[in-house]
C-alpha cells in the first residue's frame, strides 16, 4: 500500500488541540496526584491502624485493577452516586488523580523508608525538635530521593491518560482515532499519534536516569 | 584540713539495659563517676555494652533501671512505669556526640550542616552562626570545604565536619562512638588529631575505640567493659600496661597482638 | 444518596466467560514476553552498535507510547501494512505480547547488568570459559533476580488486557461493558468487574512482595 502522510497537514490543528487536552489533563493530575500520594504515603507509615488500613486498601485496590475499569467506574458511577452531573474533564481528572495518588504514594513511602536510622540519631544528638526533624531533615531527603521515580510515575500517567479517549474525551488519542476513521488512513494517522506520545515521553525517561545519577551522587555519604 | 573537692560531671548509678524483653542484657549495673576535665576511654570486646553506654548517655536508648546525673542535675532516670525512661532535654542539649558512620545530613552542605542546630534549636542569628562555623572549620583545616556537600568529602573530612557540627552547640561533654572505625587507615590520623586538639583544651569526653595507640594517647582514664559490667577502671598506664584483672589482660594481649 | 443497589442484576456467567478470555490473553502474552523478551534483552546488549540501536529504539518505542495506541495501531495497521488477516484474539495476544516483551527485555537487561562483578571474577578464577561463565553464572543469577519484576509485569499485562475491549475482543472488560448497558446497572457491574480483576491481581502482588522481602533478607 502507498503511504501518504500529507493528508495529516489538514488535521494539524485538531491534533494539537487533542495534545493540549492530554497535556492539561496530565499536568493537573500530576499536581493533585503527587499531593494525594504524599499524604497517603505518610498515612501508610502512620502509627494509627485505621489510617494505615484505609490507605493500604486504597493503594492495593487501585494497583490491583485496570485503569480502564477505574475510569469507567468513575465516569458512569460517580455521577449516579453523587447525584450530580460531572463534566468529562472533571471525571477524567478524578480518575487519573486517584490513579496517580496510588502509584506516587508507593514512591514516597519507599523514599521515606530509605532514610537510615542514623539520621534520626544525629537529630537527637543535635537536640533538633520534632518539627525541625521533619521539615529540615526528613522531608527534603524524602523528596530528593523520590524525584526520579516520581518522574517515571509522570510518564506512566501521561501514557495512561490516553485511556480517557475510551470514554469520549477529546484527547490526542481520541482525535487521532477520529481522523483515522474519517480518512480511512489509520497507518499514517495512528503512527503520527504514537510518534507524538513517544517524542514527549522518551526524553522524560532519559531525564530520569540523568537525574537519578545526579541525586544518588549527591546524596551518597 | 583542706579537702580538694570537685563535683562529678557525670554520675551513672546502677544502669541496667536489655533488649528483646529482657532476653539480652547489655548493661548489668554500670556505676561510673566522671570528674570535670576527665577523658574516659571505654574499651572492651564487641557486644560488651560500650556503644550502648554512650547511646544511653546521649539519650538515644531507654534504660530498664538506674539513673544518670549530669553536672549535679538529674538527667536520666527509669520512670515509674517499666517501659518509661525520663530524660531531661535541657541537660541533653549540653552533650554532643559523634558516630561511627558520620551521620552528616547529605542534602545540606558543610556550612548548613553546622548551623542547622544552632539556628533552629537556640534561635541563633544565621550570620553569627555562620561566622562561628567558619572559624571552627578553619581551625580543623576545613575552611575551603564550607560549601561542599558531604558526598564530596573524604571519610576523614566528613568525620571532622561531624565533630565541628557537635561543637557548634558548645557541649560540656563530648561522646565519640568508634569515630575512626569506618575510616581508611591513612585517614584515621587527621580525625584523632582533631580530638587531641579538643583534649588539649580540657574538653571532657567519653570515647569508645578499638585503637589502643589512640586510647593511650588521649585517655586520662581507661575503663574496660565486658559482659555489661565494668571489669577494670584506672589510669591508662595501669589498665593498658599492667592490668590487674585476668579478663582485661587477655583482651589487651589479644588486641595488641593484632595491632602489631 | 438515593441509589438502591441491586447486585442480582449482575449475572456472573458472561463475566466469567470474559475472565477466561482475559486469562488466555494474559498467559499467551506472558509466554511471548518471557521467552522473546530474553532474546530481545540479548539483542539490546549486543556489542555491535548496528544490532543494538534499532532494537533499543524498538524497546523504547513500546515503553514510551500508551498501550492503547499500540493495540489500536496493531489492529488497524498490521492487516493493511502486511496484508494479513488474523483472528482478533491472535491480534490481541500479539499486541499485548509485544508490549510485555519490551518491558521484560528491560527487566532482563537490568538484572543481567546487576550481576556482581565478583561473581564473574570468581568464574574466571575457577577457569570457566566466557560461554560457561554466561551460561552458568550470569544467566541463572540474573534470571532469579528478575523473577519479581517479570511477575509484576505479567500482572500489569493482565490489567492492560482490559484495553482489548476497545477493539471488541470479548474479554472481561468487554462483557462488563455490555452487561452494564443491558442491565442499566453500571455501578454494580463495574464494581463486580473491578473486584474480579482485583481478586486475580492481589494474590500475585502479595507473592511478589514476599519474594522481594525474602531476597532482601538473603542479600543483607
Amino acid at each position: 500500500m502507498e503511504l501518504d502522510f500529507s493528508i495529516l497537514s489538514k488535521f494539524q490543528y485538531a491534533l494539537l488541540l487533542g495534545l493540549w487536552t492530554t497535556l492539561k489533563l496530565t499536568v493537573i493530575c500530576i499536581v493533585l496526584g503527587c499531593a494525594l500520594g504524599f499524604a497517603v504515603g505518610l498515612a501508610r507509615t502512620s502509627r494509627n491502624i485505621v489510617l494505615r488500613a484505609l490507605s493500604s486498601a486504597y493503594v492495593e485496590f487501585f494497583r490491583g485493577t485496570p485503569v480502564l475499569v477505574q475510569l469507567f467506574w468513575i465516569f458512569f458511577c460517580l455521577p449516579l452516586m453523587l447525584g450530580v452531573e460531572l463534566s468529562n474533564f472533571t471525571s477524567g481528572v478524578v480518575a487519573l488523580t486517584l490513579y496517580m495518588g496510588a502509584i506516587t504514594s508507593e514512591t514516597f513511602r519507599a523514599s521515606l523508608k530509605s532514610i537510615g536510622p542514623e539520621q534520626f540519631d544525629a537529630c537527637v544528638a543535635l537536640g533538633l525538635p520534632r518539627n525541625v526533624q521533619v521539615v529540615n531533615v526528613v522531608l527534603p531527603q524524602a523528596v530528593l530521593r523520590a524525584i526520579p521515580t516520581l518522574l517515571s510515575n509522570c510518564v506512566s500517567l501521561f501514557k495512561e491518560s490516553a485511556l480517557v479517549s475510551a470514554v469520549g474525551m477529546a484527547d490526542l488519542m481520541f482525535v487521532g482515532q477520529n481522523i483515522s476513521n474519517n480518512t480511512a488512513r489509520p497507518v499514517e494517522v495512528l503512527s503520527v499519534v504514537a510518534l507524538i506520545y513517544f517524542v514527549i515521553a522518551f526524553p522524560l525517561t532519559r531525564a530520569v536516569s540523568v537525574i537519578e545519577a545526579r541525586i544518588l551522587g549527591k546524596l551518597a555519604i | 584540713m583542706i579537702m580538694s573537692f570537685s563535683l562529678p560531671l557525670v554520675k551513672m548509678q546502677s544502669l541496667h539495659k536489655s533488649y528483646a524483653d529482657g532476653a539480652i542484657q547489655v548493661l548489668k549495673g554500670i556505676d561510673i563517676e566522671m570528674k570535670p576535665g576527665e577523658r574516659v576511654v571505654v574499651i572492651g570486646p564487641s557486644g560488651g555494652g560500650k556503644s550502648t553506654l554512650l547511646r544511653v548517655m546521649m539519650g538515644l536508648e531507654k534504660i530498664d533501671s538506674g539513673s544518670v546525673t549530669f553536672d549535679g542535675k538529674p538527667y536520666i532516670s527509669s520512670g515509674s512505669s517499666e517501659s518509661k525512661t525520663v530524660i531531661d532535654m535541657s541537660v541533653r542539649r549540653s552533650i554532643g556526640m559523634v558516630f561511627q558512620h558520620y551521620t552528616l545530613f547529605p542534602h545540606l552542605n558543610v556550612l548548613q550542616n553546622l548551623i542547622l542546630a544552632p539556628c533552629k534549636v537556640r534561635g541563633e542569628a544565621k550570620s553569627k552562626a555562620q561566622d562561628r562555623a567558619q572559624t571552627l572549620l578553619e581551625r580543623f583545616g576545613l575552611g575551603a570545604k564550607a560549601k561542599a556537600y558531604p558526598a564530596q568529602l573524604s571519610g576523614g573530612q566528613k568525620q571532622r565536619v561531624a565533630i565541628a557540627r557537635a561543637l557548634m552547640l558548645d557541649p560540656k561533654l563530648m561522646l565519640f562512638d568508634e569515630v575512626t572505625s569506618a575510616l581508611d587507615p591513612e585517614l584515621v590520623g587527621e580525625v584523632e588529631q582533631v580530638i587531641l586538639q579538643l583534649a588539649a583544651q580540657n574538653m571532657p569526653m567519653m570515647i569508645v575505640t578499638h585503637d589502643m595507640w589512640f586510647a593511650r594517647n588521649i585517655a586520662s582514664r581507661v575503663i574496660f567493659c565486658a559482659g555489661g559490667v565494668v571489669v577494670e577502671d584506672g589510669p591508662p598506664e595501669q589498665v593498658l600496661g599492667s592490668p590487674k584483672e585476668e579478663r582485661t589482660k587477655e583482651f589487651i594481649d589479644r588486641v595488641f597482638h593484632i595491632n602489631q | 444518596m438515593d441509589y438502591t443497589f441491586d447486585f442480582n442484576a449482575v449475572s456472573l456467567a458472561p463475566l466469567l466467560k470474559g475472565l477466561w478470555v482475559s486469562l488466555e490473553l494474559t498467559v499467551a502474552a506472558n509466554v511471548i514476553g518471557i521467552v522473546f523478551g530474553f532474546g530481545l534483552a540479548l539483542l539490546i546488549m549486543s556489542p555491535f552498535k548496528l544490532v543494538r540501536l534499532p532494537f533499543m529504539l524498538l524497546v523504547e518505542f513500546f515503553r514510551c507510547t500508551p498501550a492503547i495506541v499500540q493495540i489500536v495501531w496493531i489492529f488497524y495497521c498490521v492487516p493493511m501494512l502486511f496484508d494479513v488477516f488474523l483472528d482478533p484474539i491472535t491480534m490481541g495476544v500479539l499486541a499485548l505480547g509485544l508490549n510485555l516483551m519490551a518491558f521484560n527485555a528491560e527487566a532482563y537487561r537490568a538484572s543481567i547488568q546487576a550481576v556482581p562483578k565478583e561473581q564473574i571474577d570468581a568464574g574466571i578464577a575457577l577457569g570457566l570459559t566466557p560461554i560457561q561463565r554466561i551460561l552458568h553464572i550470569v544467566f541463572p543469577t540474573a534470571f532469579r533476580a528478575s523473577v519479581p519484576v517479570l511477575l509484576t509485569n505479567g500482572i500489569v499485562i493482565f490489567q492492560q488486557s482490559a484495553l482489548v475491549a476497545i477493539v471488541a475482543i470479548q474479554d472481561l472488560m468487554y462483557q462488563g461493558k455490555s452487561l452494564a448497558t443491558e442491565t442499566y446497572r453500571p455501578i454494580e457491574t463495574f464494581t463486580v468487574v473491578a473486584l474480579i480483576y482485583f481478586a486475580v491481581s492481589f494474590p500475585v502482588t502479595q507473592i511478589v512482595g514476599l519474594l522481594e522481602r525474602r531476597r532482601q533478607l538473603l542479600v543483607s
